[in-house]
C-alpha cells in the first residue's frame, strides 16, 4: 500500500459546518480482490475505533466494498498491475466521506439499468451502484465516472 | 471465508462464516456450488448466521445458483440470515426469491 496526504475535495449537500477535517486513510492498492478486502477490513477497524454504530458501519462497509469492486472490475479490468485509490475522511460533525478512484475511462451512469426491473432481478451482476445509492446519503461521480465520492452523515 | 458442507438426507447444508464478498469468499462458494450441482446436489440450505455482509457479487452468485437448482427441481434456501443481510437482499429486490428459515429442522424438512 502507498500512503500519502489527502485534501478534502467536496462538501456534503446537507447543511452544517465541516471545519475540522480528519484524514483517516489514503491508500493505493493493486486492483485485486484480496487487496480491496484488506482496504475494507482496515476501514471497518477505523470505523469501529471511531465508535460508529454497527448498522452505520455495515452500510458504509458494503458501499465501500461495492465501490472498490467496481474500480477493480470496471475501472481496472481486473488487471493487477493497475491501482485503485481509496481515501477516507471524517468532518467535524462525524460525517464520513469515502472517495474511490481508478485509472479507467469511467462509467456512464445514465446507461445503468435498474436491477429491480424484470429479468434484471435474476442477473448475477449490475447491483453495485444501485446498492451504493441506497446505502449512502450523498453519492457523486467525478472524472467521467472513474471516481466516486460517497458521504454518510 | 470458512465454508463447511454436510449432507442431511438429500439436502446439502452449507455453513458459511465471514463476509460473502468478491474474491476468495465468492470464488470458494462458487466452486462449492458447482461441485454440488455436478454431483447431483440441487437441494441446498445455506446457513448465513455468521455472514455479516453479502455484497453484490455474493447476491449475484446466490441468484444464479438459485436458478440452476430450480431448473433441476431443487432450490437454494436461506437459514438465519443476519438483519443486515436480509435488508441488503430486500434492497435489491431478491429477498422474495428465496425461502428463509430460522430453524434448520424445518428448513431441511421443507425440501421433502
Amino acid at each position: 500500500m502507498q500512503w500519502g496526504r489527502f485534501d478534502m475535495p467536496t462538501e456534503p449537500t446537507s447543511g452544517g459546518t465541516s471545519n475540522e477535517r480528519r484524514e483517516l486513510l489514503n491508500v493505493t492498492v493493486p486492483a485485486t480482490a484480496s487487496a480491496i478486502a484488506g482496504v475494507s477490513d482496515t476501514v471497518a477497524g477505523i470505523m469501529l475505533d471511531l465508535g460508529i454504530p454497527e448498522e452505520k458501519r455495515l452500510e458504509i462497509g458494503l458501499a465501500l466494498q461495492e465501490a472498490l469492486a467496481n474500480a477493480v472490475v470496471h475501472g481496472c479490468g481486473n488487471d493487477p498491475s493497475k491501482n485503485v485509490h481509496c481515501r477516507l475522511n471524517c468532518d467535524g460533525e462525524d460525517r464520513i466521506l469515502i472517495i474511490v478512484s481508478d485509472p479507467g475511462p469511467g462509467l456512464d451512469m445514465s446507461s445503468l439499468a435498474s436491477p429491480m426491473v424484470g429479468e434484471n432481478l435474476y442477473q448475477d451482476h449490475g447491483r453495485g451502484i444501485y446498492l451504493i445509492r441506497q446505502l449512502m446519503d450523498d453519492v457523486r461521480f467525478e472524472r467521467g465516472g472513474s471516481e466516486i465520492q460517497m458521504w454518510k452523515y | 471465508m470458512d465454508i463447511n458442507v454436510r449432507k442431511r438426507s438429500e439436502v446439502h447444508v452449507v455453513q458459511l462464516r465471514g463476509p460473502l464478498r468478491m474474491g476468495e469468499a465468492v470464488d470458494g462458494l462458487r466452486r462449492t456450488m458447482e461441485d454440488m450441482l455436478g454431483s447431483g446436489g440441487h437441494c441446498v440450505l445455506i446457513n448465513l448466521a455468521e455472514v455479516p455482509m453479502i455484497d453484490s457479487s455474493g447476491i449475484g452468485l446466490l441468484v444464479r445458483f438459485l436458478a440452476s437448482t430450480k431448473e433441476r427441481g431443487g432450490s437454494i434456501k436461506l437459514l438465519n440470515p443476519s438483519q443486515f443481510a436480509v435488508r441488503t437482499l430486500k434492497l435489491v429486490g431478491v429477498l422474495n426469491l428465496f425461502e428463509v428459515f430460522d430453524d434448520e429442522e424445518k428448513a431441511v424438512g421443507s425440501f421433502a
